[in-house]
Parts: C-alpha cells; sequence; structure tokens
C-alpha cells in the first residue's frame, strides 16, 4: 500500500500518506494507539472505506476493492473485532453463508458444503463441532468459526483487528498457535493490535503506527516493549511523566494540601498526616448495584475512600463494574445499598444537580455525555455553570446573560489553550484534542474537592494527553481529591498515587502507585491471586525499587 | 454557522419560487402574473397586509408550538389536537362567562392555553409512567379530541339555530375585535412569540431544553433535571397550539367553534417548524413566509385563475428545497473541507518525499567525498 490518505469528512486526517509492505508468507502486526489509524487502514485495504489517495498492490499488481467482497475474491479475508455471525445458525452453516455450493436449481448443496466445513476442521485441527449452534458457542470458538469462513473461502492473507481484546490469557495462546500453524502452511496473517507482548510473541515483522502515520516497520529482532511503546506515543511512556510532575507540583505549593514527601508510609497513614484530609473528597461504602435482569451484581459491596491531594486510580479489564461505580457516583444510577459521601456529606440520594457543587466530573464518552457536539462552544462550556455559577445570570435569575457566558467561555479558552475558531463555531469543527480540553475546563473550573475522571484522555493526540495530565495534577496539587477511571494503565501508573483494581464488581485489589508496576495491577486485573513474585517481567518498566514486592491491601471485607 | 443556515434558507426559497415559476408555466398559466398577483394580494395593501398577519398569527403560535417540541426532544405531534382542546375551552369559557370584557378575555385565554397543555400533559404523562413514546400518544389523542369536539359540537353544545354542527356564538365580552381588517390575536401572537423567544434563547430553562434536544445525555450529565424539563416544555408546546386554537375562536369573524375550525394550521406548524430547524426566530420568519404564500394564493386565483391549492405546492417545493440545501450545505462543505485536507496531506508528504530525497543525495554526495571533505577542513 503506497501513499494511503483517509480524510473522515471534514477535516479528520486518519491516514496520512502510509506506505506500508507486507510480505508473503510473514506475520505482520501493525500497532498503535486508539486512533492511530491501524484500523482505518486495513478498511482502506479491505475495501470497506475507500481511500481518499494512494495506491494498493497485491503481487506488484495495482487493486482497487470497492467491495469487501472484491478483497475476499482475491484472497484476502478479515476477521473483525466484533465477530459478525448468525447466532441461530450452526457452524457449518455460517461458514458456508454467501459463497454457498449450489445446485442447479438454485438449491443448496447441504452435504457437499457441510463436508467440505468438516474436512478444514479436521485439516486445521480446530476442534470445533460443524453441527453445533454458533450461539451457543464461546468467543473464542466463534473467533475460529471467522477463521473457518476465511479459510473456506480459500483466503490467503487474514487480518485479524484486535483478535485478542475479547480472549483470555489461554485463550490467546491457542489462537497464536492456531495464527503460527497457519503461517506456516503459507498463508499471510496481518495482525493488528495495542498489547506489547502479543506483537513481540507473534510477529515477524512489526509496524507502528502514530497518529495516522506510519512511524516505523522492522523486523522482529532484538526489538523490546519500550522500543515499541516509545515508537507507539512518539516519547517514554509509563516511564516518570507523571512523577517527575508531581515534584515541582509539591514544591510550588502555595497551597500545601497533601504534598508530601513521596515515601511516606501507607497511604491511610499519610491520609492522617494531613490536617485537611481530616475529610475525604469522597467516601465509598459498601457499594451495590444489580442491573435488572442480571444475574450477576455489577457492583457488590465496593468501599474506598479518596483523600484530599491524592489522585486514586481505577484499574480494571472494561466490564467489570467501572462503568457502573462511575455512574453511581455521578448520580447517573442509584445504587441498591451502600452510601456515597462527598466532603463529608451524604449524597447517596442527592440529584445530579446537587453533587454538581460537591464534585465535577469529565466523562469517559466525549460526545455522548461530555457535549452537544451541534452546539456552540460556549454552549457547551457553560454546562452546569448555568446554573451554579450567579455571574452568569442576568438581572433576572431565570435568565442567562449572554455577554456574560461568552466571557466565561473565552476566558476558558484561553486558559486551557482550546484552539477555535472562536466560542461561537460548533463544538463538532474543533479536533478531539481540544474539545476533551473545553470539556476538562469547563469541568475543573467548578471548584470542588472531588474529581471524578472517567477515562480523560482515550483516543486524544499526546499533546492533549500530556495537557490534561498537568491539569489533573494541578487539581491535585490544588488539594482536590481525584478519582481516574482509566483503561490506560501506564496513565494510571504515572499519576495516580494509589490504584485500586476491580475484578467483577468487586474491590481486588488496592496498590500503591509509587510500588505498583504493570504485573501486579494485571494480575489483580485478571482476578489472579496476588502472588508475591518478585522482580519485574521482560521488558518491564524502569521502578528503581522494581525488585520490591507491590504492597498491596485488599479491599473491603 | 448562524450564516450558513441563512444562505441555505434563501437558496432553498429562490430555488422553490423558481420551480413554482417552472411549473406555472409549464401548464400554461401566466407565470409572471400570477406571481405578481400572489405578492400583491398578500403585501402590497393594507388590507392584503393584515390578512397576511392574520393569519401569521395563528402559524407563529403552532410553528412555536412545534419549534419548541422537537427542539427540546419532545416529539410533539399533538398540535392538532391541543389547537382543538384550546378552541373548544375558548369557545366554552366565551359562552359561559359574561363578566366584564377586561376579566372575560384574559380568562378565555387563559382557558384555551390550560386546555392546550392540559391535553399535552397526558401525553407527557404517559411518557413518563409507562415510557410510552410521546410520538405515538400526542398523534392518537388527536383523534381523541378531534371526535370529542366533534361530539360536543353536534351534541350537547349544538347551536340549535345552525344548519351545521358549531357551536353558539360566544359572548361580545370574549372577542378581541378588528381594527380595519388587522385581528387583536395579532397582538397576542406577537406577545407571546416575544415570550417564548425569551424563554427559549436567554433563559436557563430554554438552555436545557436546547442542550436536550440536541443530546438528552450530555443535559442529564450537567445535571439538569430532564424529566421535569421534559414536561415543563411539552406544557409549554401545548400550551402554544391550544392558545392558537383560542385565537381562532376569539379573534376569529365568527366566535364559535365551527367544524373543521383548525383547518391545516396545526400541521403548517410542524412543517414551519421543521423548515426553521426549530429556530424560534426563523421559525417567526417562515410563519410570515407562508401566510404569505397562503393569503396570496387566493388573490392568484382571483386574477389569473391558478388554483389557490398552488399554495400548498408552493410549501411542499419551499419545504424541500431549504431542508435539502440545508443538508447538502453541510455536506457539501464538509466534503470540500475533506478534500482539500487530503490533497495538503498529499503535498506535503510528497515535500517530504522531495525533501528526504535531497538528503540522502547530499549524504551519498558527501559519502562519496569524505577524503576530499575531510582534508579540506582541518587546513582550513
Amino acid at each position: 500500500m503506497s501513499g494511503i490518505v483517509k480524510v473522515y469528512p471534514p477535516d479528520v486526517l486518519a491516514l496520512d500518506n502510509v506506505d506500508i509492505m507486507i510480505r508473503w508468507g510473514t506475520i505482520h502486526s501493525i500497532i498503535g494507539e486508539n486512533g492511530a489509524g491501524k484500523s482505518t487502514l486495513m478498511k482502506v485495504l479491505y475495501g470497506i472505506t475507500p481511500a481518499s489517495a494512494g495506491r494498493i498492490f497485491l503481487d506488484g499488481r495495482q487493486v482497487r476493492f470497492a467491495s469487501p467482497r472484491q478483497a475476499v475474491r482475491e484472497g484476502i479475508g478479515m476477521v473483525h473485532q466484533e465477530l459478525m455471525l448468525i447466532r441461530s445458525y450452526t457452524v457449518w452453516e455460517n461458514v458456508v453463508v454467501g459463497s454457498e455450493p449450489a445446485a442447479p436449481l438454485g438449491t443448496l448443496k447441504q452435504a457437499e458444503a457441510r463436508a467440505r466445513v468438516e474436512e478444514l476442521v479436521t485439516r486445521w485441527g480446530l476442534n470445533l463441532d460443524p453441527d453445533a449452534v454458533v450461539g451457543d458457542l464461546s468467543v473464542s470458538a466463534q473467533q475460529k468459526v471467522e477463521i473457518l469462513k476465511l479459510l473456506y473461502r480459500d483466503a490467503s492473507v487474514l487480518i485479524m483487528d484486535e483478535p485478542t481484546a475479547v480472549l483470555t490469557p489461554q485463550e490467546t495462546s491457542e489462537l497464536f498457535a492456531r495464527l503460527r500453524q497457519l503461517n506456516q502452511a503459507g498463508g499471510t496473517i496481518i495482525f493488528i493490535s495495542h498489547k506489547l507482548q502479543e506483537v513481540l510473541d507473534i510477529s515477524d515483522e512489526i509496524t507502528v503506527m502514530r497518529k495516522g502515520k506510519r512511524v516505523m516497520t522492522a523486523a522482529n529482532e532484538g526489538l523490546s516493549r519500550t522500543d515499541l511503546a516509545r515508537a507507539m506515543v512518539g516519547r517514554d511512556v509509563v516511564f516518570a511523566v507523571g512523577r517527575q510532575r508531581s515534584e515541582p507540583s509539591g514544591r510550588g505549593g502555595t497551597v500545601d494540601v497533601g504534598m508530601k514527601p513521596r515515601d511516606a508510609g501507607s497511604p491511610a497513614a499519610r491520609g492522617d498526616e494531613r490536617p485537611h484530609a481530616a475529610r475525604p473528597a469522597l467516601e465509598v461504602r459498601g457499594l451495590s448495584f444489580t442491573r435488572p435482569g442480571a444475574v450477576k451484581p455489577a457492583l457488590s459491596d465496593v468501599s474506598f475512600d479518596v483523600s484530599r491531594g491524592e489522585i486514586l486510580g481505577v484499574a480494571g479489564v472494561e466490564g467489570n463494574g467501572q462503568f457502573e461505580l462511575v455512574q453511581c457516583i455521578t448520580g447517573a444510577l442509584k445504587p441498591d445499598a451502600g452510601s456515597i459521601r462527598m466532603d463529608g456529606r451524604d449524597v447517596t440520594g442527592a440529584s445530579v444537580m446537587e453533587r454538581r457543587r460537591l464534585m465535577c466530573s469529565v466523562p469517559q464518552d466525549r460526545k455522548h455525555t461530555g457535549s452537544a457536539q451541534t452546539m456552540s462552544i460556549t454552549d457547551n462550556a457553560i454546562m452546569a455553570h448555568h446554573r451554579l455559577r450567579p455571574s452568569l445570570s442576568a438581572r433576572w435569575r431565570a435568565l442567562l446573560d449572554p455577554r456574560a457566558c461568552r466571557g466565561f467561555c473565552v476566558d476558558l479558552m484561553r486558559r486551557y489553550s482550546v484552539v477555535a475558531p472562536g466560542p461561537d463555531a460548533a463544538l463538532a469543527q474543533l479536533s478531539g484534542g481540544n474539545q476533551q480540553k473545553v470539556i476538562v475546563g469547563r469541568e475543573f473550573s467548578h471548584d470542588t474537592g472531588f474529581v471524578l475522571l472517567d477515562n480523560p484522555t482515550r483516543g486524544l493526540d499526546v499533546g492533549s494527553i500530556e495537557f490534561i495530565h498537568r491539569q489533573i495534577l494541578n487539581k491535585r496539587s490544588g488539594g482536590a481529591g481525584c478519582l481516574l477511571v482509566s483503561a490506560d494503565l501506564d496513565e494510571l501508573l504515572a499519576l495516580c498515587d494509589r490504584i485500586l483494581v476491580m475484578y467483577e464488581g468487586r474491590v481486588a485489589a488496592l496498590l500503591d502507585g509509587e510500588t505498583a508496576d504493570r504485573e501486579a495491577v494485571g494480575r489483580a486485573m485478571l482476578g489472579l491471586e496476588l502472588s508475591p513474585e518478585p522482580g519485574p517481567g521482560p521488558g518491564s518498566e524502569p521502578e528503581p525499587e522494581a525488585g520490591a514486592e507491590p504492597r498491596t491491601e485488599v479491599g473491603s471485607e | 454557522m448562524r450564516r450558513q443556515q441563512a444562505v441555505a434558507a434563501a437558496v432553498g426559497v429562490v430555488v422553490s419560487l423558481l420551480a413554482g415559476l417552472m411549473i406555472l408555466w409549464l401548464q400554461g398559466y401566466p407565470a409572471a402574473q400570477s406571481y405578481s398577483a400572489l405578492f400583491s394580494y398578500s403585501l402590497f395593501s393594507q388590507f392584503a397586509l393584515f390578512s397576511t398577519l392574520n393569519k401569521a398569527s395563528t402559524l407563529v403560535l403552532t410553528g412555536t408550538s412545534a419549534a419548541v417540541g422537537f427542539g427540546s426532544n419532545c416529539i410533539n405531534l399533538g398540535q392538532v389536537g391541543q389547537f382543538l382542546m384550546g378552541a373548544m375551552a375558548a369557545a366554552a369559557f366565551g359562552i359561559a362567562v359574561g363578566l366584564p370584557k377586561w376579566l372575560t378575555l384574559p380568562l378565555v385565554i387563559l382557558a384555551s392555553i390550560v386546555a392546550g397543555a392540559g391535553w399535552s400533559l397526558l401525553a407527557a404523562l404517559m411518557k413518563l409512567k409507562w415510557r410510552m413514546n410521546e410520538f405515538i400518544t400526542t398523534l392518537m389523542l388527536n383523534f381523541v379530541a378531534d371526535y370529542f369536539t366533534q361530539w360536543l359540537i353536534s351534541g350537547p353544545m349544538l347551536d340549535p339555530r345552525a344548519y351545521s354542527p358549531m357551536t353558539r356564538m360566544t359572548n361580545p365580552q370574549a372577542w378581541l375585535g378588528m381594527y380595519n381588517g388587522l385581528s387583536g390575536s395579532v397582538a397576542v401572537a406577537a406577545c407571546s412569540f416575544a415570550v417564548t423567544w425569551l424563554v427559549w434563547n436567554r433563559s436557563k430553562f430554554g438552555y436545557e431544553c436546547r442542550v436536550m434536544g440536541q443530546n438528552p445525555s450530555f443535559a442529564a450529565a450537567g445535571g439538569c433535571a430532564v424529566p421535569r424539563n421534559f414536561v415543563l416544555a411539552m406544557l409549554l408546546s401545548g400550551a402554544l397550539a391550544g392558545l392558537a386554537g383560542g385565537l381562532m375562536v376569539i379573534g376569529g369573524m365568527q366566535h364559535r367553534f365551527v367544524k373543521g375550525i383548525g383547518a391545516n394550521y396545526a400541521w403548517d406548524g410542524v412543517m414551519i417548524a421543521i423548515v426553521a430547524g426549530n429556530s424560534i426566530t426563523a421559525t417567526g420568519l417562515y410563519a410570515l413566509f407562508f401566510a404569505v404564500l397562503q393569503t396570496g394564493a387566493m388573490g392568484m386565483e382571483l386574477e389569473t385563475a391558478v388554483p389557490s391549492e398552488f399554495a400548498l405546492v408552493l410549501q411542499a417545493i419551499v419545504v424541500l428545497a431549504v431542508v435539502a440545501s440545508r443538508e447538502s450545505t453541510r455536506l457539501f462543505l464538509a466534503g470540500l473541507a475533506a478534500r482539500i485536507r487530503a490533497r495538503r496531506a498529499i503535498a506535503l508528504g510528497d515535500a517530504r518525499a522531495a525533501q528526504a530525497a535531497q538528503l540522502a543525495q547530499r549524504a551519498e554526495a558527501d559519502h562519496a567525498a569524505p577524503t576530499g571533505g575531510g582534508q579540506d577542513e582541518p587546513r582550513a
């Protein structure tokens, strides 16, 4: 693929002159952060979306796929992140659907089709029952069906879009064995992921993408996770960003709330040292919640505190209760049991607006809950301020003063260096990073003791991430207690004083941010027993006390 | 943003007027003459202008009713029912109440507002209680209101002296009166339009409604009381439609509830709100424009025998053209931006490639003459 450019209207440059060459018979990984353009590149290759410019060559011959069907005809197949199967059909029916062997009258040659599928299953040792109904299968087995579909269509190039996102570690290694087997049989595999270790495990060649550009392509020899991470992010990652920053903020503390020598005792002990922290910013006690109709509780008996001047991180594989926890705290969900106190006040039954006096919240979904894209920046900036900030009211309190609102927005844009045509421009005209700055600015302008951050940097470019991280650290040094929910472990490790790990709706572990490393957090995320196994994994983060055992506390009983 | 919308609207209106001209011409009518009749009978005399304003006063109210509803994400399609209930309340109070005029008139107006709002409240409550979609309930309630009022005017409230279903005439104390052909309802409509504009564009409640209309989850996350605002927006929407109905009785010529009193006003209001993109200001302007078309069409029929139904054709074309041009302007601009961006990226890529090539060349050159260069320098 050469010089591929893809612009999503109006001006999102998803792919910027990407050149990439994939050799026959290799396993070629493409890695990058969310939004780096991996999936878009594959969609272009597979004919799902047309490229704005650029050419694709297959075997030296220029090709142009207008639809996936044409790509399949050329032997290219793609397994999507979300599986696309008909759940009520059997395995073999799913496999043949769309290219059934048909008898002259257009009837389906059932026996023949089934036999071919069975033959493929045995040849590849897939361990699938062709007559099983797909809806009854596990996710990994369904993924096998997807692969089988491609084999049935004689695909020689397999594109796997983040196949391991839905798999357990055991299933992942089984998948890898299968991919290697296919590769040895001459298949070419393009493997999309953002998990570094997996990529190092399986690939022959690795391409790193960042912000729509190909950053590097290298043979998988002597590469380390650090190398890849640096290429992905464009700087050293885990490692130190937050740590460096937290110190100056401590020194520069005119408000010295919560700034402490970083190595002072346990978190609880630290809390006691600080007079201001007598009342924690947030206290959660015995929080339980079960979604109506669900069997398993989404949250069960979750308890923790967020002290003032501390950042408490919440880690966990997506869907382990973080979302419900956030919703209970914002007031979007009413918990079945338990209590929530902010700044000592019980807000368990309080409305969203009442809570807004005590907390601010950066939601994870920028477009859905964080903003109204079609409205102006001003309209987006004054949300919640319109009720809580008297200076925005006109003389008659039910009305807003448009000039004050505009001024507030202009000021916010200046303080948070938002690049925009002006306060009246629609929010949708701004880049994602600038939109997020508006949202963070709006929320942080609430002078509250508790700050809730739900994946505040998801899908942003590096510059905006740094900016927002700095703002979060500023908030902390200003004495606010922050709860940072994030799917990005590096972010948590870089910023947090303590890290709470959630597993199946429970607090699985409470780790010290200072000493925790990826492995410890990762084990807790998987619900594995926290073994006191010392020593970092291969290519682990440069923790100064890497050998030290992570200090852990198990949360609520 | 706003300028872009104005341009799109202007383009749409001009295109549709031209399309109407074409249709007239193709059908063999004197097109230019018809158009001049259309406008002279709606704008260019006092009587014409006043008739247009009278018509506009109703359209403005049903239009803002729909715009307030749609704009805050309450799909209130019950203007017909709310209009009829408002009109019926005005008729009933106008017949029953015989107090002095300064007391009767406000009372009757209030009655129509309450009736309209009450009718929409039913739908709002059904939504809150049983999650019934207001889109369907308001539509269904239209039929209830229609048959209910028909029963009233042909049964209990039938004027014994009338030959067709209608109520008795209301007391003269409940008449707004005409001033040189300009109905008093114009003033009432103008006032309520101003109030609605202020509430919608300047009040905190209006701001929350507008956010709710664009993204209800954002409003909820920001602490707006979404269910309460929903009910209030429904009430406001219903009240405006009810007032439109009430003014029809107290401000018109007949001063009674006659069968078919609503005509098409309610649906025209929905159409106007859609064309106006739920903006209150634009709703006012389009209400005037549609009133011009509807009023002028009758004059046109007199002068050039073009059937007055032609106004309906023109309205439909305006709706299509404006809405289409609004969407296509946006898409066109977005597509243009994308294309420019792609071209710039390619150019940048080329420049980068050229630069790389240059660097490579230089490196090669350096490589080719390393000895010479290396020896030269120490000497110099």
